[in-house]
This record gives structure tokens, sequence and C-alpha cells, in this order.
């Protein structure tokens, strides 16, 4: 199969950064699996890793079908500075609290991008796009269920969640750092609007459940145009991670 | 597992699963989770009986609130019961002989 033009320019690019985002907080939270703090816990943190993990071999599906490239190829096979992951999730887990902050601030990200997609005029991706908003659903719920009851906590739980949103904040709103053909997308009716009106409305409704629960909002993001470039030594620790088994054996089919 | 439990944190309580395989069937016991309250009690039912798409249908019951009979006075008596076991009276002949004094065949079984 030969590379081809994707149908709209700059497709591809939106297709790679959701993958990677997917990819990348899947990979990183299921590091619980086997220490989450109870054992309920640990299956539904383990279930919701493996949902994202799902929705990113999806998304490289979809780029897969357009530039002719094998999805597993796609995900394991690049250098760490070539992932376009948003810069928010270069952070590890951390401790309980920084993994909580870190998914809610990216499941309310994601569930905005989401719904400026669902009534994309690429068809494959409505399709994908309706089901993955059906499972981030629960999603949001569950993260939601947690961030309060942390932030509800007079104690360590809250102060470490408010210490991991202070971390965190700078690259909060990276998950909308403008895409390099976004004004094609949106003039094609792919994308329902430009990032930056989409990270308007996500930081308005953070504020709405943030501030009742006396959380700290996130400041203006730092250096915005790298918002999906110059990962750190966080993310190429992870990417040795779940690259090892890959590059162990190159042609192996697994 | 670490132990997350600090002085201020809720107590964990087992809460009882029952699930629905698809419309129409009875509520089967699944199992149990421990959760602190009703609404983690739900979330975590859900992964452990209702991830793979196994169910249709769960209730989650907090297990202090099932009325508990196991008093073996009331459940197992001493005394031979054995006469208000259906088994113990043959049926078919009086059955067999009911239905030629009505004039009726015997019906076939059932099919679904």
């Amino acid at each position: 199969m030969s590379a081809a033009a994707p149908p709209v320019t700059g497709l591809d690019e939106l297709l790679l950064t959701m993958a990677d985002d997917e990819f990348v907080i899947g990979f990183s939270d299921s590091e619980w699996t086997g220490i989450a703090p109870m054992l309920e816990e640990d299956v539904a943190m383990s279930s919701l890793s493996q949902d994202e993990l799902g929705h990113a071999a999806a998304l490289y599906g979809l780029l897969g079908g357009l530039t002719g490239q094998d999805p597993d190829a796609i995900a394991y096979d690049r250098r760490p500075e070539d992932y376009r992951h948003a810069r928010l999730l270069d952070h590890g887990r951390g401790d309980w609290a920084m993994t909580i902050a870190r998914r809610y601030l990216y499941e309310t990200a994601d569930a905005v991008r989401l719904e400026a997609l669902a009534a994309t005029s690429w068809k494959p991706l409505a399709d994908l796009v309706g089901k993955l908003r059906r499972e981030e659903r629960y999603h949001l719920m569950h993260i939601g269920t947690w961030l309060e009851r942390l932030a509800s906590n007079d104690g360590e739980a809250r102060d470490r969640l408010v210490a991991a949103l202070d971390t965190l904040g700078p690259h909060a709103g990276t998950v909308f750092t403008p895409l390099g053909a976004e004004g094609s997308l949106v003039e094609a009716g792919v994308l329902a609007r430009p990032m930056a009106d989409l990270e308007r409305d996500w930081r308005a409704r953070l504020a709405d459940t943030f501030e009742p629960l006396g959380l700290p909002l996130a400041p203006a993001t730092m250096d915005p145009w790298l918002g999906r470039t110059a990962h750190g030594d966080a993310f190429r620790w992870l990417w040795g991670e779940f690259t090892s088994v890959r590059r162990s054996d190159p042609p192996a089919t697994w | 597992m670490t132990d997350g439990a600090g002085s201020d944190a809720p107590a964990l309580e087992a809460w009882e699963v029952f699930r629905q395989e698809k419309d129409g069937d009875p509520m089967r016991h699944g199992g149990s989770v421990m959760a602190p309250d009703a609404e983690l009690a739900t979330h975590y039912a859900r992964e452990m009986f209702g991830r793979r798409q196994e169910s249709v249908r769960l209730w989650v019951v907090r297990r202090a609130d099932i009325v508990d009979l196991e008093d073996p006075d009331l459940l197992q008596p001493p005394l031979d019961r054995s006469f208000k076991k259906p088994g113990g009276y043959v049926m078919r002949e009086k059955l067999a002989a009911a239905r030629e004094a009505a004039g009726q065949e015997k019906p076939k079984a059932r099919s679904r």
C-alpha cells in the first residue's frame, strides 16, 4: 500500500496527536497494575488503561489506513522525539494524587475535543468518535469521583492533589495545542472549532468544578508552541519501557 | 498493596453484586466488592462484573442491608419434613388415570 495524501490536509496530524495522547496515558496509568491503593481500584485503573490503549489502537488504525503504515509500527517504532502527545502526559504517574490530577485534566480536555469531533465530516472518524464517547463517559465518572474524594478530604489527600495540580498546571492546556493545519480541518468540517476555542470551553468547565472545591485553576500554558514536542526525561523513560519488548526482537510478530 | 487507610479515610465495607446476563434472565449473585460508599461500589462492580460486556444489569447491595436468615430452628428443623417435598408423592399413575377419565392426551414436551 502506498502512502497517500490524507483526504483533508492535517487529518493525519489530528489522528496522530489523539492516538499518542491515548497511548501514552493508557500506558503510563497501566503502571498501577498490582500496586494501586486497593484491589478493586487496581482492577478499575488497569481496565481504564486498557480502554485507552484500545482507543489508541483504533486511532492508529485509522491513521495507518490513510498513510499505509502498520499501526504497530506507528505506535512503537518512532523515536521519543517523534511522539506528538500533549506535554501534560509527559509528567510521570507520580503518586495516586498525581495520577488522578493528570487523568482528570486529560479526560475533561479529551471530552471537549471529542465533542468537537462528534459531527466530523470524515465518516470513519465520526463512527469511531461515537464509540469512544460512550466509553469516555464512564472514564469521566470514575475520575470525577476520585477528584472530588481527594479534594473533599481535609488532609494529606487534598494537599497532595493540590500539589499535583500545581505541578501539572503549566502543561494542563497542552491537549489543545494548535495543529499545523487546523484551519483546513475546521474549513472541511473535520473539527468543529479551532483548538483555542475548545481550550476556552474546557477552562470554563474546569472552573465550574474546581472553584467550589477550592482547587487551583491551571495557569496559561507554558511555551504553548512546544505543547506536543520537547518531551522530557520522564517520557524517554516511559518510551524505553513500552518499546522494550518490541525492540528486543524487531522482526517478531507478537 | 499499600495501606491507604488513614485515620480519616472512610471504612471499606462489603457490597454484594448481582448480575443479569441478558434481558429477561434472573439476577444471579456474581460476587462482592469492597468499597467505602455506593458510588465507588458501583464503579468497582462495573469493573469486576461488567467490563467484558458480560452483564446487561447489575444490582449492588450493601451487605449490611441484607436481611440474613440462617437460624437452623427455622430452616433445618429436626423433625422429618419429607412429606413436604413434592418428590414424596408419585404422581404419574394418578395423573394418567385423571387424563384417561378426562379423555385427554398426554401433552407433548414443550419446546421453547
